[in-house]
């Protein structure tokens, strides 16, 4: 009886795993597996939050314009996608759009005129809430920002239509680049609920990919569009991002060839892939800076009465340049970065060679200049304590840093290491991020360390414009006419060659004033799998015209 | 004799409605102190808004629209007045119905934890009584030893050490998923296979600490009843050794089980975070800890109040299983 039982045990478990037992199917079909580290919320450009999601439905929905990467100018171009051409009129104040005739929706339905309108009235609409809404600033819109849709299209035929911009804005491509979607299918959903309601709706797209299959927490396979005009038969089939919320399996799967890429790898991860003989391993020059934000406003009169009066450390743009000249920045991007980056000195992104002002230098690490500089600002050092005093107050601070960062928390404590040598004290505390950020986004904070990953093209009003209730990122409350003046005026100009004179002058406004001590920017390492062609890498994103990848 | 059982069964549903009443009284508490706790601590859920690519305006329309102007009490009016009809609120994340966000999350976590469960007391009990009758002999040592090593090493480690030797170095599971990208295009019997080839290893991970744990309460246990006197009686009565472990040792040594593994059960359904984490399984404990970090209000309530209602339900079961086993516990409990 007993081993009657024991037998019928064992042969539940050898039907079960037996077939389990065989070797994982090598991925040979015309695919590429993508790994992303947490699911999307949305497919729907207009929800589209994350840079994930902003991927996924920009492969999805086709946009009328779409940019490329002149390395050149380290700028972007323009090119056609939606719209075949185009015409702006003499001052740039209207453009007339000549949409392809052969694109239709995954339903049957041609995209036309009546597309584009609505998608301009979906995106500006308050009720929505969109992740566009508030940015037609170049737009007629009425008091809510929403764009008022008889001022600004005339439509001339289904695939021809002009749009107008208000007569004094420096319109560009850039107002009109997003991904369009589809009227029909949307028009009768109420706009109060859209954000909840478009989740019943099953998505209707033009892009070079459909969705095939989203697998929550899962995976989210994207198919080819064979009717697209981006569609090569001799491309990939499928694109399926992986959902891997954890860095080592996601680095274990790329080894084993599970997944075909893989970005945002640590830099001391990535000799260890060196050795991997089907990988290849790339460094893209990033967009993304660290910088250790000093606040130059008293926080505490701040919260209580709103008045910007100069913080009784940091308020000094002389204790600031000292601070910059005291960090050992290169130390930090050599040890813990193994130098895949570059040390910063301003908020402009080297990618864009023609704007960055190539006179301006890192300041060096010079804890003598530093110490010097503070002399000259009245800070003695106490012969007892051997830190700074001045007017009986000791020279120390807390310095704030998002919990669960290494690169962060090692930097932190270099810059501890660093300041304490010219006699200043700091406690380095870790807050959760949430928290971390909720103060820093309040300007509680005093002193702190975190990231910034600026736009393409770089908008630098949010950070760095004076009036703190236009500028919600410019939370080291950041005090300068002269800076303000260079930002309005990049704003206004049309110009693209002016606008990179402005972005210089404005760079060496801010190497002057050191408003905060910008650390490094950082490369994104990535690691593909040779089998992928057609692997364009540019400040654009890793997915830039990945329909056009194939596979050996 | 029936006179006896109706009694028992009126014990039992008495047990029964007490024990329900007790428990929406915890719940209901639990939430409230929840909802406080969550809007007093730190954080916004409006952050994720405020961004340089997102007009500041912006984050200011989702505040409003998260109703989270308006006053604590107002808030808390609202949410109960929601909860009586059985509706959670919307998920800040996800944009759809927390019932909805948890619909797809909780059938996973119970069948994975159901799974691991029975391994877990099937495991230890076999092990328990294999070394059972060779207390401090060299089995018992060996394994106890190992047990305890098990137990102390913490999943991330028994899963990492899995995936590199079944995955990496071996090559015969995958390292993490619950299905391949084909899945749909397979048979049915293909689908199990593939559901099962994917869900070895986490299973193995979660259930190693539990196997170790009843491992070490059974053991324990049956030594106990193995040394009461009650079974050198039976022995001094000729009873066989097969049948006294089987009808006497075994039920006795089990009993104080059952609370255990009802407390285990319900803490298994809340979710395997690590577990989760490694293999990439869309569990309640992603789901819920993703929820904490992006203050989903709504959805941190829906899955603590799931969490609470399903752990309730297993320590009720628990109770039932040991009043049924023996009906001087319905009177204990009842007094």
């Amino acid at each position: 009886m007993r081993n009657k039982y024991i037998l019928a045990i064992l042969l539940i478990f050898t039907i079960l795993f037996l077939p389990s037992c065989t070797k994982q199917i090598p991925i040979s079909q015309n695919r590429v597996v993508a790994s992303i580290s947490s699911d999307i919320e949305s497919t729907n450009p207009l929800f589209a939050f994350d840079i994930d999601e902003g991927t996924i439905s920009e492969l999805l929905y086709l946009s009328l314009v779409q940019h490329g990467w002149d390395f050149n100018t380290g700028s972007m171009t323009t090119q056609p996608m939606l719209a075949k051409s185009w015409e702006w009129n003499k001052d740039s104040t209207s453009i007339t759009l000549y949409l392809r005739d052969d694109v239709k929706w995954s339903d049957g339905q041609s995209v036309t005129a009546k597309d584009v309108i609505f998608s301009f009235d979906v995106y500006s609409d308050p009720l929505v809430q969109s992740k566009l809404y508030g940015s037609f600033k170049h737009f007629y819109t009425d008091t809510s920002m929403h764009v008022d849709l008889k001022k600004t299209f005339d439509v001339i035929n289904p695939y021809k239509l002009t749009i107008n911009f208000k007569k004094s804005s420096p319109a560009s491509f850039y107002d009109i680049d997003f991904p369009i979607i589809p009227q029909h299918i949307y028009k009768n959903v109420s706009r109060k609920d859209f954000v909840t309601a478009e989740k019943e709706i099953k998505p209707v797209t033009d892009g070079p990919f459909e969705l095939a299959q989203w697998n929550k927490s899962q995976s989210i396979i994207l198919s080819a569009n064979t009717k697209s005009f981006l569609y090569n038969s001799d491309n990939i089939e499928e694109l399926i991002f992986k959902i891997v919320p954890n860095y080592y399996s996601q680095l274990t799967q790329l080894k084993r060839g599970e997944i075909d890429f893989m970005q945002d790898i640590r830099a001391d991860d990535y000799p260890l892939l060196r050795g991997q003989n089907n990988l290849k391993l790339t460094s893209l020059k990033g967009r993304e800076y660290d910088y250790v934000g000093w606040n130059n406003l008293d926080p505490e009169i701040y919260k209580q009465t709103k008045r910007i009066v100069p913080n009784k450390l940091f308020g000094s743009t002389v204790v600031r340049t000292a601070l910059t000249y005291a960090i050992n920045r290169a130390e930090i991007l050599h040890e813990f970065l193994d130098n895949h980056g570059e040390v910063a000195f301003g908020p402009v992104a080297p990618i864009f060679s023609s704007a960055i002002d190539t006179s301006l230098k890192p300041l060096p690490y010079s804890p003598g200049k530093a110490k010097q500089l503070l002399a000259s600002a009245g800070w003695k050092e106490n012969k007892n304590t051997g830190l700074l005093e001045k007017n009986g107050r000791e020279f120390s601070f807390t310095l704030d840093i998002p919990s669960g960062n290494p690169r962060r928390e090692f930097a932190a404590t270099v810059i501890q290491n660093n300041l304490r040598e010219i006699g200043i004290k700091i406690n380095i505390e870790k807050l959760e991020p949430e928290i971390f950020f909720q103060k820093m986004f309040a300007r509680e904070l005093n002193a702190w360390m975190a990231g910034w990953s600026v736009s393409i093209p770089p908008d630098l009003k949010q950070f760095w414009y004076s009036k703190l209730e236009d500028a919600p990122l410019n939370v080291a409350s950041y005090q300068s006419k002269a800076a303000d003046k260079v930002l309005e005026e990049i704003e206004s100009t049309r110009s693209e060659k002016f606008k990179d004179e402005l972005y210089k002058k404005f760079q060496e406004i801010i190497y002057k004033d050191n408003p905060v001590t910008f650390l490094y920017w950082i490369n994104n390492l990535m690691a593909y799998n040779k089998r992928i062609k057609n692997f364009q890498l540019t400040p654009l994103g890793p997915y830039h015209r990945c329909w056009d990848w194939s596979v050996r | 004799m029936v006179k006896e059982k109706s009694a028992g069964w009126n014990g039992i549903s008495k047990l029964l409605l007490k024990r329900v009443l007790a428990s929406l009284v915890v719940l209901f508490l639990m939430i409230t102190f929840l909802f406080f706790l969550l809007r007093i601590a730190p954080g916004d859920p409006s952050q994720k808004f405020v961004s340089p690519d997102l007009s500041p305006r912006l984050a200011a329309m989702v505040r409003q629209s998260f109703d989270l102007n308006s006053s604590l009490l107002d808030q808390y009016k609202t949410f109960i007045l929601n909860l009586s009809k059985g509706n959670f609120g919307i998920s800040y994340t996800y944009q759809v119905p927390v019932i909805e966000v948890i619909g797809q999350f909780l059938p996973f976590t119970i069948i994975f934890s159901l799974i691991c469960f029975v391994i877990q007391i099937s495991c230890g009990f076999v092990l328990a009584k294999f070394v059972v009758k060779n207390i401090n002999g060299p089995r018992d040592k060996i394994i106890s030893k190992a047990s305890l090593m098990v137990y102390a090493m913490p999943s991330f480690v028994i899963g990492v050490a899995l995936i590199l030797i079944f995955s990496v170095w071996l090559n015969i599971f995958p390292s993490s998923g619950l299905s391949s990208f084909d899945f749909s295009s397979y048979n049915f019997f293909q689908k199990i296979f593939d559901y099962v080839r994917h869900m070895v290893l986490p299973v193995i991970t979660l259930s190693f600490g539990g196997i170790a744990v009843y491992y070490k309460y059974l053991r324990d246990n049956l030594e106990e009843v193995y040394n009461k006197s009650f079974v050198e009686n039976l022995r001094a009565h000729g009873f066989e050794e097969k049948v006294i472990t089987r009808k006497h040792v075994i039920p006795n040594a089990v009993s104080p089980l059952i609370a255990v593994a009802g407390v285990e059960l319900g803490l298994l359904f809340g979710g395997a975070l690590i577990t989760e984490v490694i293999f990439a399984l869309p569990g309640m404990g992603r789901l819920t800890v993703n929820a904490i970090l992006s203050r989903d209000y709504p959805l941190v309530l829906g899955c603590t109040f799931v969490s609470g209602v399903l752990i309730i339900i297993t320590n009720l079961a628990a109770d039932l299983l040991k009043a049924k086993m023996d009906k001087r516990i319905v009177k204990g409990i009842l007094n």
